[in-house]
């Protein structure tokens, strides 16, 4: 049992990373809730790539990388609104555009300043091994703002993964939640990105939520299994990295994804035996 | 709803005493015995462990041959560094990949001993290798590769020696004093072998701005450098590798040298538009039987071969 | 007079930004009363339906829900959309879905009292589902999903109902239920708005609205419902003297002509 825990005691940098990464997974589960429900996999994926520029250029201005992220972010979200309500183009599209658009700009100032290769890596593959105190405050604030205007917001949010028209003439303005989903997905991915990198925080905001949304039957319920699956996946990723010294941000979506993977099968293999059951009782 | 709210809350305030409990700084190594020094790269490891012999565990965060520029530690690593007695670390940025594990250590409370702290350290000169405005190799930035210069790392041993004594209580003249007298053979004996080649060969142009203090202490003008940083990570440029091309075509040289992380093919096509030899140069790794002084001796052999 | 009117329109043209697609559309509904729409997809029902309930805006002319624009009384009029969202993924049982209908009345954080609770019961009750409240939408079959969202527009116990095909997917036991339930909607005072393909149900509204791209005719059910109409509506011919029990059309030539109609 102790080996479950002795590293984590015996590593201060190590409980750190546990803590940031339980903060990840609350904000992560509640935001990709949203995301699985409302079909938004297209513009997180985005979000999670589109904040690349933004945080090459905040590292190249000595800025924390976390301020370009939302910078980055706002562009985006601003830019594919601009898209889809100036022209004839769908959301797909714009989404598309911007996405593509901000990884190539990211791409090209990288490959302009000389010194960066290696800070590359480490924002597309995070470091959570190198979480101090200041970053797990950030996150902590930014996991109480995203479930604080969840809780406020469930009814028009409820209603908008249900239908946007029903929303829309129950009085909530569908723009106006849609948008902050959208904040609240990119504040998700500006703050985790740290953790498991810009390349893998998607797969924290999908991976446990899919797999909730296989296991629950109320929203609320979604949410909960979604953090706790992430919780595990931190918990079980740190671990394996540690005594299996492969790299921890990796390791932890990986564990995520086979969680979602094993879930569905069980699901597939429990709706199969169901209908032999129904079939052989003719 | 308001269950939710407060189960939410819960987790918060226990994550938050969790973390505020991980600030303190951990005590050091538990088991009691010798003390653990740990030193990020091989080759300051080996002067290290030659100074501290068997008074104390000392361990070397790189594998030998790893670019210390770029090597990034795994989890086991980074216990490793947060539970050492002392940290030997080079400094000016040298150790790249390993920043935000050293950061972590320090905030753990581990001793650290800063090897650039005691020497002079060498800045980048006007009319070295190529301006191409990256922040590393503007005039006036720091140079880290400090251990060309055999006369640098005494320095570093007469100070780390004092650090012994006043953080661990270890008394280590007596190797001190033998490794101050090897080091100051060993600059001789490099001195000497220069002197057999003339002045006028005494042209440097490497893979990256490594060898700027052996330069600087034996004489040799820096041309330039095909990656013109201080460090590996960056890349080639077009417009820099034609300004390379030129140097060499101006100042005569005879040959280049590539090290560790220089791209094979670009120094491949200097060599075939410049005509000069290409020469495979071991600046950041020992030799297989991790001595200093063989790797030192081979360094300066092969460059007074290379332009003769 | 207009106040007392609970829709009141006036050579009201509705559409799309960059198009019309009817024009000039005229009636008045009062309290109790029901307009029936028959018309193909695409003819421009679901258009009207959207602009009743402030979702597309007026292009021309006057229209007046409960005396005020659409958008304005857009809370006090229950709205089923021909379309949702994919139930096999949503987390959501029938209960949840019908108590959404009772989130318009309280807004963002308004408690909801025994008295919703109550409506939700009813609801669920009038369309007989009440045995289905605790089971996940997407476990329930089509017709049952939509007498769920049926439910729902009930539960807003509003003043109009605005509903769009409520009987699709709905067989002949579930579509009786659904009728009483608007006729005691209608008997409460409330009026209902409905596109429907079941010519029996439009005979049995105050009004009916034949509209092909433009009105064909509006009046009582069995003034305006003839072969001559229905040919121009639908551009098949139709023999009424021989459905006793009433004929469904199911015309499926112009479906969704335009892309926003959906």
């Amino acid at each position: 049992m102790s080996i479950l825990i002795q590293p984590f005691l015996a590593n201060s940098f190590l409980l750190r990373a546990l803590i940031a990464g339980m903060l990840v997974s609350i904000s992560c589960g509640v935001v990709g809730t949203f995301i699985v429900l409302r079909g938004l996999a297209f513009i997180g994926d985005a979000l999670a790539h589109g904040v690349l520029p933004g945080i090459a250029v905040a590292i190249l201005l000595g800025v924390p990388g976390i301020v370009g992220a939302a910078v980055s972010a706002v562009v985006m979200i601003g830019g594919i609104s601009f898209i889809t309500n100036k022209s004839r183009l769908s959301s797909d599209t714009a989404i598309g555009l911007l996405f593509v658009g901000m990884l190539a700009l990211g791409v090209v100032i990288v490959s302009r300043s000389t010194t960066f290769s290696g800070d590359l890596v480490r924002i597309l593959f995070g470091e959570i091994l190198g979480i101090n105190t200041q970053s797990i405050i950030l996150q902590a604030v930014a996991t109480v703002v995203i479930i604080t205007i969840t809780i406020v917001g469930a009814r028009p949010f409820l209603l908008l993964c249900f239908s946007p028209e029903q929303a829309q003439v129950s009085g909530f303005s569908a723009r106006f939640y849609h948008n902050l989903m959208l904040a609240m997905i990119a504040l998700a991915v500006i703050i985790s990105f740290q953790t498991v990198g810009t390349m893998l925080v998607f797969g924290m905001l999908l991976a446990p939520a899919g797999a909730a949304a296989l296991l629950a039957k109320r929203m609320k319920t979604m949410m909960i299994y979604a953090s706790l699956i992430g919780m595990v996946s931190v918990y079980s990723g740190l671990l394996i990295s540690y005594y299996f010294n492969l790299a921890a941000g990796s390791a932890i979506v990986l564990v995520a994804v086979v969680i979602f993977f094993a879930v569905m099968l069980i699901k597939n293999l429990q709706a199969a035996s169901l209908r032999k059951g129904a079939l052989s009782h003719d | 709803m308001r269950n939710c709210f407060k189960t939410f809350i819960t987790i918060l305030l226990i994550s938050a005493f969790l973390g505020l409990s991980a600030c303190q700084p951990l005590a050091a190594s538990t088991n009691t015995g010798k003390k653990t020094i740990v030193v990020t790269y091989s080759i300051l490891g080996s002067i290290v462990k030659e100074l501290v012999g068997d008074q104390a565990n000392v361990i070397v965060s790189m594998p030998n041959g790893q670019d210390p520029h770029e090597w990034e530690p795994s989890v086991r690593d980074i216990e490793t560094l947060t539970h050492a007695d002392l940290i030997v670390q080079n400094g000016l940025g040298l150790e790249g990949g390993m920043e935000k594990a050293l950061a972590q250590a320090q905030a753990a409370g581990v001793k650290f001993f800063t090897a650039s702290d005691y020497i002079t350290i060498r800045t980048v000169g006007a009319g070295e290798g190529i301006p191409s405005g990256d922040p590393d190799q503007s005039i006036g930035a720091q140079d880290p590769h400090l251990w060309t210069d055999p006369v640098a790392m005494k320095q570093i041993v007469d100070a780390l020696a004092q650090t012994m004594k006043s953080e661990l209580g270890l008394d280590v003249s007596a190797n001190a004093t033998t490794l101050d007298s090897q080091l100051d053979t060993l600059n001789q004996d490099i001195i000497n072998e220069v002197a057999t080649l003339p002045t006028g060969e005494r042209k440097l142009v490497t893979g990256h701005e490594s060898l700027g203090y052996f330069a600087q202490r034996y004489g040799f003008k820096l041309v330039g450098a095909i990656i013109p940083s201080l460090n590996t990570q960056a890349e080639a440029s077009a417009e820099d590798m034609s300004a390379l091309a030129k140097l060499i075509k101006d100042n005569q040289v005879k040959a280049i040298f590539t090290e560790l992380g220089t791209p094979a093919n670009v120094s491949q096509s200097i060599g075939t538009e410049t005509g000069v030899k290409v020469i495979e140069i071991t600046t950041h790794a020992l030799p297989a039987n991790g001595d200093y002084f063989d790797f030192m001796h081979n360094l300066a052999q092969t460059i007074v071969d290379g332009l003769k | 007079m207009t106040e007392a009117l609970t829709i009141h329109a006036k050579g009201l043209s509705i559409g799309y930004k960059e198009e019309t697609v009817v024009s000039d559309i005229n009636f008045d509904l009062a309290e109790g009363q029901s307009l029936a729409l028959i018309g193909t997809n695409g003819s421009g029902k679901s258009t009207l339906l959207k602009t009743l309930v402030g979702l597309l805006p007026i292009l021309q002319g006057e229209l007046k829900v409960l005396g005020n624009t659409p958008v304005q009384s857009a809370r006090q009029v229950a709205y089923l959309s021909q379309f949702h969202a994919s139930s096999f993924i949503l987390p959501l049982c029938a209960v949840d879905v019908v108590r959404m209908g009772r989130y318009a009345e309280h807004g963002l954080m308004g408690k909801l009292t025994s008295a919703d609770d109550d409506l939700i019961h009813k609801s669920m009750q009038r369309m007989g589902i009440l045995k289905l409240a605790d089971k996940p939408l997407r476990d329930l079959s089509g017709g049952q999903q939509q007498r769920v969202y049926i439910a729902q527009a009930l539960a807003r116990n509003a003043e109009i109902l605005v509903l769009d095909e409520p009987t699709s997917g709905l067989d002949a036991g579930a579509r009786e239920i659904y009728q009483q339930a608007v006729a005691d909607e209608l008997a409460r005072g409330a009026c209902v708005v409905v596109a429907t393909h079941d010519i029996q149900e439009a005979m049995d509204c105050s009004l009916t609205m034949l509209l092909a791209r433009k009105v064909i005719a509006i009046g009582r059910g069995a003034e305006v419902i003839t072969p001559a109409a229905l040919l121009e509506t639908f551009g098949i011919t139709i023999n009424l003297a021989q459905q006793p029990l009433g004929v469904t059309v199911v015309e499926r030539d112009h479906c969704c002509d335009h892309p926003d109609e959906r």
